[in-house]
């Protein structure tokens, strides 16, 4: 019964979702804008507050049993608690219940975005810059003709797409735009045709219940 | 140490030394360089150039911090262009981290043309010229439901205004009232718009996203399911362009101003592949 139901939910509501786009009719459509619109954002928001509670359990435990780096996760709550605090009564546009201004200084949740998160999500990403440039340097040895063609373009596209491809030569740009409309579209749509027979294939194993692998519990 | 083995081992500390002091000096004493648009930029412009007084454009800003640098530019320009020419834009994002991002420049872009605005007329208002609609879970709702309803789907917009209240929403009911949707993101969700509100409902998708993504964006340009292509701060910059030479907005132009460092930065990336390549001849024709 465990598996069951779950593979029986995964059958109709597959079938629905694939339904939906071979019958046009009004009739129909009703059903299943009522699905999208009510039901999925019902579960969705199940979904939200399932995913925090999940957190907030991890990281209570991983403190309580004091687990390694048991410490970030006592940051990690903070954040939590001062941002769903600040954001659920502060308001969207600093206009909620919860004053967040002392003076000049505001900490309403968008200058807390603004000044915490967009810095420290940028600084991790730019960091890949020297990793790519090192990695570039240590690995992009023409070893073979394939890589010789691969390094050879990648230096044709570097230069094309930048300005100073213009002024090389009017024709550079127009090159590099061949390059990618062309060789790039042909081997990127074998890749995109591949993917998708391989999506249809996985979700009709899944919907028909032959693939089981996604209801957990092994044997 | 012998040269090519010198050439072969060049500490990486100085490759991030050097490559810190050319991406960040041109950000110090920052210069516009002069870009030429390619096509498919030309095409997202023109595209969103045509948007008629009964239609709206729908900009989405679904990018996270992380790619804020290259995306964000995007963003500005396409809400100077809309708001130059007086275009009616709906904002959105479609996961709640972006939703700070989409604020930003919303915020920074009304406040640049409402300190220069001398009568009401002139003024960016929010509810006349723009909507922000905010955040809907999960993304494939509004991709549908905006096909039939927008005020159905954002009952209230993000400022929790009831959104079927506000001016221009009067107008705007679903996508038959949208002329394209710019989606900038990082990730598959310009395909996601294409496979949802377009194939259902024909709505024109215009994209703006990472250099590292565009390369899978070609194919769905180059079969006209997306109308037009802004890819990297390249992307951005040329947007810029456009927007300053055919409706001369003024204003900071980021991208514009990056593509100094950018070119730098790629110079000195291809240099040391070369070194290093060299490193690895002289070593090969030694053994």
């Amino acid at each position: 019964m465990k598996k069951r139901i779950p593979l029986i939910l995964i059958f109709v509501a597959g079938l629905l979702g694939v339904i939906s786009f071979v019958i046009p009719h009004p009739s129909y459509q009703v059903y299943d804008a009522w699905i999208r619109n009510d039901l999925l954002r019902v579960l969705s928001a199940f979904a939200v507050v399932l995913a925090l509670g999940s957190l907030l359990r991890v990281h209570s435990d991983k403190i309580r049993r004091k687990r390694r780096n048991w410490q970030y996760s006592w940051l990690l709550l903070i954040a939590f608690a001062v941002s769903a605090i600040i954001g659920l009564f502060g308001g969207v546009a600093a206009d909620g219940i919860l004053p967040t201004t002392i003076g000049s200084f505001s900490y309403d949740i968008q200058t807390l975005y603004e000044n915490i998160v967009i810095p420290l999500a940028s600084s991790m990403f730019a960091l890949l810059a020297f990793f790519m440039a090192s990695a570039a340097y240590r690995a992009f040895r023409v070893r073979s003709m394939e890589a010789t063609l691969l390094l050879v373009a990648a230096f044709i596209v570097m230069i094309g797409v930048l300005p100073l491809g213009y002024s090389i030569s009017k024709h550079l740009p127009a090159f590099v735009q061949w390059i990618l409309n062309v060789p790039n579209v042909a081997g990127q749509r074998g890749i995109v045709l591949g993917i998708a027979l391989g999506v249809v294939a996985t979700s009709l194993k899944i919907i028909l219940g032959i693939e089981r692998a996604w209801l957990g519990g092994g044997e | 140490m012998k040269i090519y083995e010198r050439l072969n081992k060049i500490d990486r500390r100085i490759i991030y030394a050097i490559l810190f002091v050319v991406v960040t000096l041109p950000l110090i004493f920052p210069s516009v360089l002069k870009v030429t648009p390619m096509t498919p930029v030309e095409n997202l412009f023109t595209a969103v150039d045509k948007t008629t007084d009964d239609k709206a454009l729908i900009l989405d800003c679904s990018y996270a911090p992380q790619i804020k640098a290259e995306v964000e530019p995007m963003a500005i320009a396409v809400l100077r262009h809309a708001f130059k020419t007086r275009k009616k834009i709906l904002v959105l994002s479609l996961y709640v981290e972006m939703i700070g991002l989409a604020t930003r420049a919303l915020n920074q872009v009304v406040e640049e043309f409402n300190s220069v605005a001398e009568t009401y007329e002139d003024s960016i208002i929010y509810g006349r010229d723009y909507v922000f609609l905010g955040w809907q879970p999960p993304p494939i709702v509004p991709m549908l439901g905006m096909g039939e309803s927008i005020s159905n789907i954002y009952v209230v917009d993000y400022y929790g205004n009831q959104t079927d209240t506000l001016l221009m929403m009067q107008r705007i009911r679903n996508y038959n009232d949208i002329s394209i949707l710019v989606a900038l993101s990082g990730s598959r969700i310009p395909i996601s718009w294409v496979s949802y509100a377009q194939n259902r409902y024909g709505l024109q998708v215009g994209v703006g996203c990472t250099a590292v993504s565009g390369a899978d964006f070609y194919p769905y340009y180059q079969t006209g399911q997306f109308t037009g292509l802004m890819v990297g701060m390249k992307g951005a910059a040329e947007y810029e362009e456009l927007v300053e030479a055919n409706h001369g907005v003024k204003g900071r132009r980021v991208a514009s101003e990056a593509m100094l460092s950018l070119t730098y930065a790629h110079l000195i990336i291809m240099l040391f592949i070369v070194i290093g390549n060299i490193g690895f001849f002289l070593h090969r024709r030694k053994k």
